[in-house]
């Protein structure tokens, strides 16, 4: 793996880290959830009404507890992901309303979505996991979507995935289908299995919804990552230290209210910062500045010594066309090699996380591969990696093409393309196909041929029992 | 033409709240007529911002803090205009009400809209955030309002856009407003789903909506 760059000064990481505190400690931070302001009493934090004005002290103490990593347990253990370190997790986009079809067409996302970005993510060797609302499955009742979601993981997919954060007992019911998948609520609790998404709400709020999922999560065991979105210029400061001030201010009451809860609980710092476009107030995130915030995020995270997430293959573009890619090609390249561990978004998004898009997709995975086989670096361990033997052998003038070591090492050494054309000028215009209709026939392929690998049917049993019990108490 | 309302003008151009507030005491205090010190002042100050903006030359934060100074200073002269001092008379183009629906806290769209609203010559009436429907109707019937907009952020609040629509029929007020809403997730066909009289994708779409609307 290659060593992870800074873009921070120690200088200026602890101006930031000192402004964050003053921010925590003299202007505070809005949480509507009552039970959350009961136990932020409880260990001494200042409280007027909703809002709680925190120790710097009790801040840095409690962040300290979190551990650095942690391992995140799927129901293959082959799949099994550190989150931490050196290590990297891709997973599909999060949370889009729309798809948008190759043919520049827009429509909601349906649960027949869902379940095909899952199989993509199973099937793509690229993807770690298979991440957590991979779109809104529009058609399907909000009462019970987060049961819907979560078995379309469990069915489709060996991989880890994440959970429900919206509210404690839509939270609970995630943590309860991945227990019944796991054996039990005691052994996911020793070994976690299900991850979630809270958000902040900028600037300096946290709301009920994601207050209950954050108390269920903790209770439980299970990790979470605490992400704060500041749109520079509307929900934030226009300048960059000032947004990543606020930013770490309010990830840091999350990080420090999930230890006041459950010390030693897994949480992964978040960051979806970027920038407002003044012309329009829509947030814009295919930039240099949202590739500054991911890496500034990595760094703080290495500070506080917890893992981190952020980036992603990320665009403001509605098609699959340059703009998609130079974007999402400069953001999830910004994002690895500065040290994100946790790379939520990594593939399909289009329109600041407004759409899904099959060939995006494809257009990702594709990238990821090749940002993967670059932080794999240079093997200078070996004799045989060293080549010295072969060059001695083949002499001046020679060439490799015949021999066996490079028969055997260039599979390897060689990031292979799935997706990119390169073809002599004749044989890519036979059929003269952009790299939005290969992507197009790729992920139907992908599709066709993807067989989901099998679940104990005892298992699946018992979590349709428990999704048809629920459904009913809730469709009320 | 009295020289305050080339300074009210600029204080408008300028987005300087406490100067249009202290200029539009002036004009209460010296009894300065407050229908031309609106036509020639405040009026041309939001216009001009407003052609800016149409150009590309104003960003948010130029129309924002100029829709909130010309906001400020007409609440100061509310009282001598209603009391109908002054030649002729004054009149927005219609009133709308705006706000976020009830579970919703996201207020930055909803503002952007009602700043462009503004700039373009409307009379904004924005209830905040979390409002429930009978918030959205009680005050539109207060203020006489034609239109009533409505912005959602989440895929879960967008079904109290469908709540108001809902709660304006079952009042039988359906016919007395037209109800346009917007926010990320939703769409023009939501809107068409749920009944209402438009929908708009940006701040710059929904200010041609209303043009239409009230035409």
């Amino acid at each position: 793996m290659l060593p992870k760059f800074d873009i921070l000064t120690e200088e200026q990481i602890d101006k930031i880290h000192k402004n964050s505190l003053k921010i925590l400690q003299e202007i505070g931070v809005e949480f509507s959830y009552d039970p959350v302001i009961e136990i932020l009493k409880s260990h001494g934090q200042r409280v007027e009404g909703h809002r709680v004005y925190f120790d710097p002290d009790f801040v840095e103490n409690m962040v300290e507890k979190a551990p650095a990593k942690f391992t995140l347990h799927a129901r293959n253990p082959e799949h099994n992901l550190v989150c931490g370190g050196e290590d990297i997790i891709y997973m599909p986009g999060y949370g889009a309303p729309f798809v948008y079809d190759a043919d520049g067409g827009k429509r909601d996302a349906t649960m027949a979505d869902y379940d095909n970005f899952v199989k993509l993510a199973g099937a793509s060797k690229n993807m770690h996991m298979t991440g957590g609302t991979v779109v809104e499955p529009t058609d399907v009742a909000d009462e019970i979507r987060h049961l819907k979601m979560a078995y379309s993981h469990i069915t489709n997919s060996d991989k880890c995935f994440m959970g429900s954060s919206s509210g404690y007992e839509f939270a609970k019911d995630s943590i309860e289908m991945t227990a019944l998948l796991h054996g039990g609520l005691d052994v996911i609790k020793e070994k976690p299995a299900l991850i979630c998404l809270i958000n902040s709400v900028t600037p300096l709020k946290y709301d009920d919804r994601m207050l209950g999922g954050l108390m269920a999560y903790a209770e439980a065991g299970q990790p979470m990552v605490i992400a704060s979105l500041v749109m520079a210029g509307s929900t934030g400061p226009a300048t960059m230290a000032g947004a990543l001030s606020l930013q770490n201010a309010e990830v840091l009451a999350g990080i420090t209210l999930t230890q006041c809860i459950n010390p030693g609980t897994p949480v992964v710092y978040g960051s979806t910062s970027a920038v407002t476009d003044m012309s329009t107030g829509s947030l814009s995130i295919g930039n240099p500045e949202n590739a500054l915030f991911t890496s500034a995020s990595a760094q703080f995270a290495r500070f506080y010594g917890v893992p981190c997430r952020g980036g992603g293959g990320l665009t403001d573009a509605k098609t699959v066309d340059a703009q998609a890619g130079y974007e999402s090609m400069m953001l999830l390249f910004a994002t690895s090699t500065t040290g994100v561990n946790f790379v939520l978004h990594t593939a399909g998004i289009l329109q600041y996380y407004m759409a899904m898009s099959y060939e995006k997709f494809m257009v990702d995975d594709e990238i990821a591969g090749m940002v993967l086989r670059y932080l794999k670096g240079f093997d200078c361990d070996s004799d045989e990696k060293m080549a010295y033997d072969v060059i001695e052998k083949v002499g001046p003038g020679g060439h490799f093409l015949t021999q066996k070591h490079t028969r055997k090492n260039f599979k390897t050494e060689f990031f292979r393309p799935a997706l990119s054309d390169r073809q002599s000028f004749d044989g890519w215009s036979k059929d003269s196909l952009d790299t939005n209709q290969r992507a197009k026939l790729k992920w139907q392929e992908v599709l066709a041929n993807y067989t989901a690998p099998e679940l104990d049917s005892a298992v699946k049993e018992k979590i349709e029992a428990f999704i048809e019990k629920r459904s009913k108490e809730l469709l009320k | 033409m009295n020289p305050i309302f080339e300074e009210i003008k600029d204080a408008i151009v300028d987005g300087d709240e406490d100067l249009a507030v202290e200029l539009a005491e002036k004009v209460v205090a010296e009894k300065i007529d407050p229908v031309q010190a609106v036509q020639f002042g405040f009026i041309k100050g939001i216009e001009e911002v407003g052609k800016s903006w149409t150009n590309g030359e104003a960003f948010l934060p130029d129309v924002m803090m100029a829709a909130d100074a010309m906001k400020a200073g007409m609440d100061v002269l509310e009282e001598v205009l209603a009391a109908g001092e002054g030649e002729g008379a004054y009149e927005d183009k219609g009133k709308i009400v705006l706000g976020t629906v009830e579970g919703d806290i996201h207020d930055i769209g909803k503002n952007i809209v009602g700043a462009l609203l503004t700039s373009a010559g409307f009379k904004v009436y924005d209830i905040g955030i979390d409002q429930k429907a009978e918030d959205f109707v009680a005050k539109a019937d207060e203020v006489g309002a034609k239109i009533i907009a409505a912005s959602s952020l989440l895929t879960t609040t967008m079904k109290s856009q469908k709540v108001l629509v809902e709660y304006l029929d079952a009042q039988n007020l359906r016919d007395k407003y037209k109800v346009i809403i917007g926010g990320g997730p939703t769409s023009a066909k939501w809107g068409e789903e749920i009944g209402a009289d438009g929908w708009a994708e940006t701040a710059d779409e929904a200010v041609e909506l209303c043009k239409q609307l009230l035409n």
